[in-house]
C-alpha cells in the first residue's frame, strides 16, 4: 500500500478524502470489523474495508465507481465498531461529491435516481412528498405496479390516500433559496 | 397528582405526515396525556434525510441548521424528534457546526440566519424514558399490557454511531425494554435490537431490504413474539409493508404486528385502538391484542 511512502501527488486523492471527511483513513488497520458488520456488504458489494484499501492505495477511479458508498444506508454500525473510529458514511458523502463534480456515472443508477427524486421533492416543497417520490421512481424505472399491492392495501386501511400521491405540496421559498445558495457555493469553489 | 404542563418543541419530520402518520397520531395523544404540550416548529422543513447526507454535505448540514434556527426564532429551547433519522441529522448538524467555525460561517451564509447551537435535541424515546421518567408513565397506566410478549427493536439511527447520537448502548440498548416493562409487557431478549432493516433502500433495492428485514422477522418468529415494537417509521414500513413478500420468500406467513412503542403506551393508558392509528398497519394487531384481553 502507498500509505507510508509514495509520491505526494499520488497521495492527493487520499489526502482530499481525509481532509474533507474528517476521517483519518491512515489509521485504518484493515481489520475488517466494518465489512463484517456492514448490512450491505455482499458478494457483489465489496464493503468498507476494501473501499478504504482502494483509497489508501490511491486507486481513485475504482473508488469513485464503487457500489459500496451508493449502497451505504449510513446505519453507523461500522463507525460504532471500528477500533479507530472511522465513520464511513462521512467518507461516502465525500466520494459522492467527488464523483458528481468529476461527472462520473453512478455505478448504482437506481439508488442515485431515487435519491435525486427525493431531493427534488424537498427542493420543491420543503418537505419530501414521500409517496409521490416512490410513485415517480416506479414510473421512471418502468415498474409502475411494483408496490401496487401493499400500496392498495394501505389505501384500504386509510393509512395513505390518493391525495398523498397526487397532491403537489405548497412551495417553500426559504428552502428553495437554501438549495440555490448551496449550488452557488459549489460552483464558486 | 399535580398538573404541571411541560412545553416542548416538536419536529415530526416528513414521514410522520405520510407513511408514519399513525406514529404521529400516537405521539400526540400520549404526550397530551402525559401533560407534555408539543409545540410544532412552524414551517419546519425536511432534514435532508439520507439522500442529502449522501449527496451533499453542505446541503445536509444547512437543512438541519435551518430547522434549528427556526426553533430559535420561535423561542423553542428544546426539541423532541420521533424519527430517529431526523433526530440524528439535527443533532449532528448542531454538533458539527459547533466544532467547525469555518463550516458554521458557510452554513450561516446559506441559511441566511444565525446557527442556533443552543437548542437541545432529544429523541422521543429518550425524552419519555429519561426526562418524563418511568414513574410518571406508570402513574398513567390504566390497563397494563399483561401477557403481551414483545421484542423491542431499536434499529440503527437512534443509537448508532454512539459518538453521534450519545444515546443508550449501540449494541444492546435498554431504554425501550425498560419502558415496555413499565407498561406491564413481557419483554423478550434477543440479539437483533439494532440490526439494520435496509432503511432507505426500500424503494431502489427492495431485494436487499427483503433480505435484511427478513432476518429480523425470522428471528422474531423464532422467539415467538406477539409483536415487534419499533421507534422508527422506516423500520415499521419495511417490516410491515414487505412482510407478506418476505413470508412468501421464506415459505411461511409471519403475521407479526409491527407496533410503535407510543401505540403500546396509548393502549396501556386506556386509549382506543383507532385513535392510535393501529388500524393502519398492514399486519393487523387486533386479533392478537384481543386474544390477550388488551382490547
Amino acid at each position: 500500500m502507498l500509505r507510508l511512502k509514495s509520491d505526494p501527488q499520488e497521495r492527493e486523492f487520499l489526502n482530499q478524502v481525509i481532509v474533507k471527511s474528517g476521517q483519518n483513513l491512515l489509521e485504518c488497520l484493515q481489520c475488517g470489523k466494518c465489512s463484517g458488520s456492514c448490512p450491505i456488504t455482499s458478494e457483489r458489494v465489496r464493503g468498507p474495508r476494501r473501499l478504504i484499501a482502494l483509497i489508501l492505495s490511491g486507486i481513485k477511479d475504482q473508488a469513485l465507481k464503487d457500489q459500496t458508498w451508493w449502497y451505504c444506508v449510513s446505519c453507523g454500525t461500522c463507525a460504532s465498531r471500528c477500533p479507530v473510529e472511522i465513520n464511513m458514511y462521512q467518507v461516502a458523502t465525500v466520494l459522492c461529491e467527488m464523483a458528481e463534480s468529476e461527472g462520473i456515472k453512478s455505478s448504482e443508477p437506481g439508488i442515485h435516481l431515487f435519491e435525486e427524486l427525493f431531493m427534488k421533492s424537498v427542493h420543491k416543497s420543503g418537505r419530501v412528498q414521500e409517496l409521490k417520490t416512490v410513485m415517480q421512481y416506479n414510473l421512471r424505472t418502468f415498474n409502475p405496479f411494483k408496490d401496487a399491492v401493499p400500496g392498495f392495501k394501505l389505501m384500504l386501511k386509510g393509512a395513505v390516500t390518493p391525495a398523498d400521491i397526487l397532491w403537489t405540496g405548497a412551495s417553500n421559498p426559504r428552502v428553495a433559496r437554501i438549495f440555490k445558495r448551496v449550488e452557488k457555493i459549489r460552483h464558486g469553489e | 397528582m399535580e398538573n404541571k404542563v411541560t412545553k416542548i418543541g416538536y419536529y415530526p419530520g416528513c414521514s410522520l405526515e405520510a407513511t408514519g402518520k399513525s406514529y404521529d397520531m400516537s405521539v400526540r395523544k400520549v404526550c397530551l396525556r402525559l401533560d407534555i404540550e408539543l409545540e410544532e416548529i412552524p414551517e419546519w422543513s425536511c432534514c435532508g434525510s439520507s439522500p442529502a447526507l449522501k449527496m451533499d454535505g453542505l446541503l445536509s448540514r444547512s437543512l438541519g441548521a435551518h430547522n434549528l434556527a427556526l426553533a430559535g426564532t420561535h423561542d423553542i429551547s428544546k426539541v423532541v424528534v420521533p424519527c430517529p433519522f431526523c433526530f440524528r441529522r439535527l443533532l449532528s448538524a448542531k454538533e458539527e457546526l459547533q466544532q467547525d467555525q469555518a463550516l458554521k460561517a458557510k452554513v450561516e451564509e446559506v441559511i441566511e440566519a444565525e446557527v442556533n447551537d443552543r437548542v437541545e435535541v432529544h429523541n422521543l424515546l429518550g425524552f419519555l424514558r429519561y426526562n418524563v421518567g418511568l414513574e410518571a408513565i406508570r402513574d398513567h397506566i390504566k390497563k397494563p399490557l399483561k401477557g403481551l410478549k414483545v421484542l423491542p427493536y431499536y434499529g440503527c439511527y437512534l443509537v448508532k454511531p454512539a459518538d453521534v447520537t450519545h444515546y443508550d448502548d449501540p449494541e444492546n440498548p435498554v431504554s425501550m425494554d425498560e419502558l415496555l416493562d413499565a407498561l406491564g409487557a413481557e419483554v423478550l431478549n434477543w440479539d437483533f435490537k439494532t440490526e439494520c432493516c435496509g432503511a432507505s433502500l426500500a424503494v431502489s433495492k427492495t431485494d436487499t431490504v427483503c433480505e435484511l428485514s427478513g432476518r429480523i422477522l425470522r428471528e422474531a418468529a423464532y422467539r415467538q413474539a406477539d409483536a415487534l415494537v419499533v421507534a422508527c417509521q422506516l423500520c415499521q414500513a419495511n417490516l410491515d409493508m414487505r412482510q407478506a413478500q418476505i413470508g412468501k420468500q421464506h415459505g411461511t406467513q409471519y403475521n407479526l404486528p409491527i407496533i410503535y412503542f407510543t401505540q403500546l403506551m396509548g393502549l396501556a393508558f386506556g386509549m382506543l385502538y383507532k385513535e392510535l392509528g393501529m388500524q393502519r398497519h398492514l399486519t393487523s394487531p387486533k386479533k392478537m391484542l384481543k386474544s390477550k384481553g388488551i382490547l
